[in-house]
């Protein structure tokens, strides 16, 4: 549509300013992170590292930090495994309950993150395995990160010709060379895509954490969390850029897997 | 029709009948068990603990009893807390449309190049954890914070911007404004542009074609992320704790107070459940009004 010149200019300024407004708070954990001060100045005090060497003394971030890390790769490897076997289920196999399925598989997205934590916590008390952190966390991580799984496998597995196994079946390949050698391969995007969810997911998720962690397993962001209680030290702010690096490395290695329009396309939808 | 399909289908599946095809079930069954009885069966017993009679020492006494429900219902405590809920809720659905509008029509206009560059920077504060995207909003916003440094050397005194509902209310906006922005997108990318170039040249003016033929085309996306936005705010527990800083109370806080410190179950299942239908019932009604205005519109 045609703007007036100035009506141009106007729009621009203001999402602009938008584009400032949701940017700005993570610039400035980044900037603050580099920062030497104790407290971020206008202009800024001067370069300095000592908030990484901080949180690198901490033993409380680097203990999290691992768990964190740990706790996100076996959580993606479940979900994923999990996931794409239920999606091929669903979408090749099901029949009758083919729906019910479905909305089964993505029910704990639309619920309260903060409400499941609390039904999986009393629940986890009363069968007598509450005090099983680290276990516990892999069950919850797991349930919040699989519908993100199923979403883009079954969404490239919809799409998915499947005259190209019959011709693998028909040439002679068995049906696990069939499925490594061709669906496995055709799969990859979907497959890449939900796994880097699953990991950014489980890696910054807090509301499951918040009431399911436990003594010696505290995942990153509630340690932050309990740290910006009491304090505005800005090795939390060396904590949170070590966390956004992590994101910003798993981005990248999908694009390079797969490239990063497979999750924009998701994003638009 | 059905059993005709099955039988056409049946020799083929004759020929393919392969070990995985019978044991297909055997893939559903990990998802199934992991969902049944971690997620479904977490949710009944909690629905069966709203019902169960308080007591110490113990989570709960196996008696059958509504006075968890009743109790909820007549504090007005409670109340005050589930209307403040709601409150943050309306508001920053509303604030979020208003805001994102603009931020979406943009890009739907951009040039497909510089595109990929605003949907990269409309997603990454999705990519970033919640806890450190209030960890920046509390060194903006703090009492020390570099907004009221910039205010003080305005000489204009300071502002209170944090641990109270303006600090909250910015990080909510902040935080789902993305979603806002990605549901508007999906309608207003649908939007011919020929309609509107119609309406220019039958020669509206573009106040009027975008009141008249824009607005009206995307309120399936201002819907969606009207709800998904309350349904994200009303639940929101990070936000309200560290920019509200304890003294701004929200049903999510007060839920979690009742079950891990206060150790009482059913009164928090209670809660828990009384919100949540309250909530489906303002998202169901929206919805039918939603639905009704469209309908005028088409």
């Amino acid at each position: 549509m045609e703007l007036t010149r100035r009506g141009r200019w106007g729009l621009n300024l203001v999402v602009a300013l938008l584009y400032l407004f949701l940017l700005a708070p993570i610039a400035i954990v980044v900037i603050a992170a580099f920062n030497s001060g104790e407290y971020l100045r206008f202009p800024p005090e001067g370069f300095s590292l000592r908030w990484f060497q901080a949180f690198f003394a901490s033993e409380p971030f680097i203990d999290a930090f691992i768990f964190s890390l740990t706790l996100a790769l076996i959580v993606t490897v479940c979900a994923t495994v999990i996931g794409t076997a239920a999606s091929l289920y669903i979408v090749r196999h099901s029949r009758r309950f083919r729906s019910a399925l479905k909305l089964l598989m993505i029910s704990p997205l639309p619920v309260p993150a903060i409400l499941t934590g609390i039904a999986l916590l009393i629940f986890l008390y009363a069968i007598g395995i509450g005090t099983q952190s680290f276990f516990n966390l892999i069950i919850g991580h797991t349930l919040v990160t699989i519908p993100y799984v199923f979403l883009t496998v079954s969404t490239v597995l919809v799409g998915f010709n499947r005259s190209l196994e019959e011709a693998a079946r028909s040439l002679g390949a068995g049906p696990w060379t069939t499925f490594f050698r061709i669906t496995l391969p055709i799969l990859k995007s979907g497959i890449v895509s939900g796994a880097v969810f699953a990991f950014i997911i489980s890696f910054d998720q807090f509301p499951i954490s918040l009431l399911l962690a436990g003594v010696g397993a505290t995942p990153l962001p509630l340690q932050l969390f309990d740290f910006l209680r009491f304090s505005f030290d800005p090795t939390a702010a060396a904590a949170s850029t070590i966390s956004i690096v992590m994101t910003v490395i798993f981005v990248l290695i999908t694009e390079r897997l797969v490239g990063l329009e497979s999750l924009y396309r998701r994003g638009e939808s | 029709m059905e059993t005709t399909a099955h039988r056409a289908r049946s020799p083929e599946r004759a020929v393919r009948a392969v070990p995985g095809q019978q044991a297909a079930w055997l893939l559903m069954l990990p998802a199934l068990l992991l969902l049944g009885v971690f997620f479904v069966t977490p949710y009944l017993y909690l629905l069966y603990v709203s019902f169960m009679t308080h007591t110490t020492g113990a989570p709960y006494r196996q008696e059958f009893t509504f006075d968890n429900y009743l109790e909820t219902v007549r504090d007005p405590f409670n109340w005050r807390i589930i209307w403040q809920t709601l409150r943050f809720g309306f508001v920053t659905s509303l604030v979020t449309l208003v805001l994102s509008y603009p931020l979406a029509y943009h890009m739907t206009r951009a040039s497909s190049r510089i595109k990929g560059l605003l949907m990269i920077m409309l997603l990454s504060p999705l990519l970033v954890g919640i806890v450190v995207r209030s960890y920046g909003w509390m060194i903006l916003l703090a009492d020390q914070g570099l907004i009221n440094q910039a205010i003080t050397g305005l000489g204009l005194g300071s502002v209170q911007l944090m641990y109270n509902e303006t600090g909250v209310m910015i990080g909510l906006i902040h935080i789902y404004m993305p979603f806002m922005v990605l549901s508007l997108l999906g309608s207003l990318q649908a939007i011919d542009p020929d309609l509107e170039r119609a309406a220019r040249s039958l020669g509206a003016g573009t106040w009027q074609t975008l009141r008249r033929v824009t607005w009206p085309l995307s309120l399936p996306g201002v819907a969606s992320g009207t709800v998904l936005v309350f349904v994200l705010t009303v639940s929101a527990y990070v936000i309200p704790s560290l920019l509200g800083g304890y003294r701004v109370l929200t049903l999510p806080l007060l839920v979690v107070q009742t079950v891990e410190e206060l150790f009482n179950w059913p009164a928090g299942s209670a809660m828990a459940i009384v919100f949540f239908v309250i909530t489906i019932a303002i998202v169901a009604t929206y919805l039918k009004l939603m639905d009704r205005a469209m309908r005028g519109v088409a």
